[in-house]
């Protein structure tokens, strides 16, 4: 396979125990041969290097952090409570599937009684809502996800 | 009591306020600027809100989104910590005109006092002495008259300003023509206000600073004098009490002075009054009218939970004993360790490698370090508290120099090496140091 003096990654290695993982539905796989070692680990949760437990991350902590990387993120610019229509009742702004063009209104947060709309960064179709109507956001959270 | 605090801070502060909440059984929310998003009290925090991107003016400085982050949390009340909003008194305000308490003094003391000129004016008025000095000059001919009327050497330092920042010295009037514009510029820039006044320089002073608790009903008592002559550009480095400077009757003379005139005053939370020691007088320069970073050293020698006596004073406790209740045991030290290079003080920010504090008997550390960590580059550079207490001045000596020798910290550079010189220098180890000593024997970059 690879000489033990080889430091590159083996990328086939590495999508072979991937592959593997998905099909017997493990979630972590460690494979040591000689004095090498790969360990792949499925949906990692965010850990620190820190050897005391900490407690988790908490309730307003938002969207998990590989969605924040997402090119096609909403994320909000600031905090309060976002709701997804004008008002109560209404309907919303927007729905999984749907077209918008830059500047469409997505949703609106509120804070200290003050409504403000956050619109579309651009031109394309809404893939995921990701907070719930009358939720509280912090900022850089993720709201939506556009494509 | 409280249900839920908000702590309107970072770094250690932020930890320490925690701490104090969840030994009262008061939930907590952590709110923080994206820089700060692995804090350790972030995680350790029962809830945290993202306020806002790194910069502090955006973050840790916006009033809106930390009173959205207290809406959206149901918080009862905002501790400010010290530094961003703890002296702001709109800020203190604004809380309270959205049904929180604001832990701390009434937005009117804070303004008094935040005022340099009329701080001064107030304690004199209430009987304290004050440095030499005049009142607020905004034009160099008025400056060149005041200056002439104290006489030189002049300090020259902003009305607005405090911290020990925004001051410069001038020996003559050629001088003082040079350094105006200047002080003018930083002053507008550092604190928004470009208005001075001077004060006669003194030369070879200590600075002792009093700790005043009071319950804004009737009562106020002190927690000793602190003595921080330990300075490099006006930023303290080191705190110790008693001062080794003061004999017991000083020390009794200007804290008894301390706690009458805030009883006079009316104070309500935590405050401290500086004041600069020399020739056998005091002369009062400034009031914090907040925590301040040494705090540790006097909650050693008493006993007393200083933030836990905030939180109480806010929720409307009276103070429940009196000065004859407060009992000063031994000595206590703190080393102030920065993320910056020991002999350059070249800021350090980076990820810690390895972590480890001392501890033993009379070891306490006040920091939000862990391995692993990464100190960000936006903030000042203090990241941990090395406090010792000993029951003699040297016992404490002994004991930080064994607890600098175990403390490890890795990845960054840290001024740990620092302290250990200090530690080893004959005039710090007789407590014979003024204001101006430690930038004569140590420091080649001033």
């Amino acid at each position: 396979m690879t000489k033990q003096s080889d430091l590159t990654v083996d990328g086939d290695l590495v999508r072979a125990l991937a592959a593997l993982l998905e099909e017997t539905g493990l979630s972590e796989i460690e494979y040591a041969q000689g004095d090498r070692r790969i360990r792949v680990v499925r949906n990692a949760p965010t850990v620190p290097a820190v050897t005391v437990s900490m407690p988790s991350p908490n309730a307003a902590s938002g969207a998990p952090v590989a969605e924040a990387e997402l090119a096609g993120a909403v994320k909000a610019p600031m905090v309060g409570t976002a709701y997804l229509a004008p008002q109560p009742g209404a309907p919303r702004f927007v729905n999984v599937g749907d077209h918008v063009r830059e500047g469409q209104p997505l949703l609106v947060i509120e804070a200290m009684k003050v409504m403000n709309q956050i619109q579309a960064p651009r031109t394309g179709h809404v893939k995921e809502i990701l907070v719930a109507d009358g939720t509280p956001v912090e900022f850089g959270q993720v709201l939506m996800v556009l494509e | 009591m409280f249900d839920k605090v908000l702590i309107a801070n970072r770094g250690e502060i932020a930890l320490r306020i925690h701490r104090a909440c969840r030994e009262m059984g008061i939930r907590t929310v952590a709110v923080h600027s994206t820089a700060d998003a692995n804090a350790m009290h972030v995680r350790l925090a029962d809830e945290s809100v993202c306020i806002g991107p790194p910069s502090a003016r955006e973050s840790y400085l916006n009033v809106p989104a930390i009173l959205s982050a207290a809406a959206i949390t149901g918080a009862d009340a905002i501790h400010p910590g010290l530094g961003f909003l703890a002296e702001n008194a709109e800020f203190a305000q604004i809380v309270g005109e959205h049904d929180l308490v604001f832990i701390g003094p009434s937005p009117e003391h804070i303004r008094l006092m935040g005022d340099k000129v009329v701080a001064k004016r107030t304690a004199r008025e209430l009987g304290i002495p004050v440095v030499p000095g005049g009142e607020a000059v905004t034009e160099l001919d008025h400056a060149r008259q005041e200056a002439d009327r104290v006489g030189y050497p002049i300090l020259v330092k902003a009305a607005a300003g405090g911290g020990g920042r925004g001051m410069r010295m001038a020996r003559n009037r050629g001088e003082l023509d040079t350094v105006f514009s200047i002080a003018q510029a930083e002053a507008q820039t550092f604190f928004g206000n470009g208005a001075l006044y001077l004060e006669r320089f003194l030369a070879k002073p200590r600075h002792i600073e009093v700790q005043i608790l009071g319950d804004g009903q009737g009562s106020v008592v002190h927690l000793g004098a602190r003595d921080c002559s330990l300075q490099r550009k006006h930023q303290k480095l080191l705190e110790e009490t008693p001062s080794p400077g003061l004999n017991a009757s000083e020390r009794q003379r200007i804290c008894d002075l301390a706690a009458a005139t805030m009883r006079k005053f009316g104070y309500k939370s935590a405050g401290t009054l500086e004041f600069l020691h020399q020739d056998g007088e005091f002369f009062f320069i400034e009031m914090n009218t907040r925590l301040q970073v040494e705090h540790p050293i006097s909650e050693m020698v008493t006993g007393i939970d200083i933030v836990r006596e905030q939180i109480r004073i806010a929720a409307g406790a009276p103070l429940g004993y009196s000065q004859g209740d407060i009992v000063f045991s031994g000595h206590a030290i703190e080393c102030r360790i920065n993320a910056e290079h020991p002999d350059t003080f070249a800021p350090s920010p980076g990820t810690i490698q390895r972590y480890h504090a001392p501890g033993g008997m009379g070891v306490r550390i006040d920091s939000a370090l862990y391995q692993g960590y990464t100190v960000p580059p936006h903030y000042d550079s203090l990241v941990a508290k090395l406090i010792v207490h000993g029951s003699t001045r040297n016992e404490c000596l002994m004991r930080l120099r064994r607890a600098l020798e175990e403390f490890v910290v890795s990845g960054i550079e840290t001024t740990i090496p620092l302290h250990q010189k200090i530690m080893a220098s004959d005039a710090f180890i007789n407590g014979d140091y003024d204001i101006g000593w430690f930038e004569r024997t140590f420091d080649r970059t001033s």
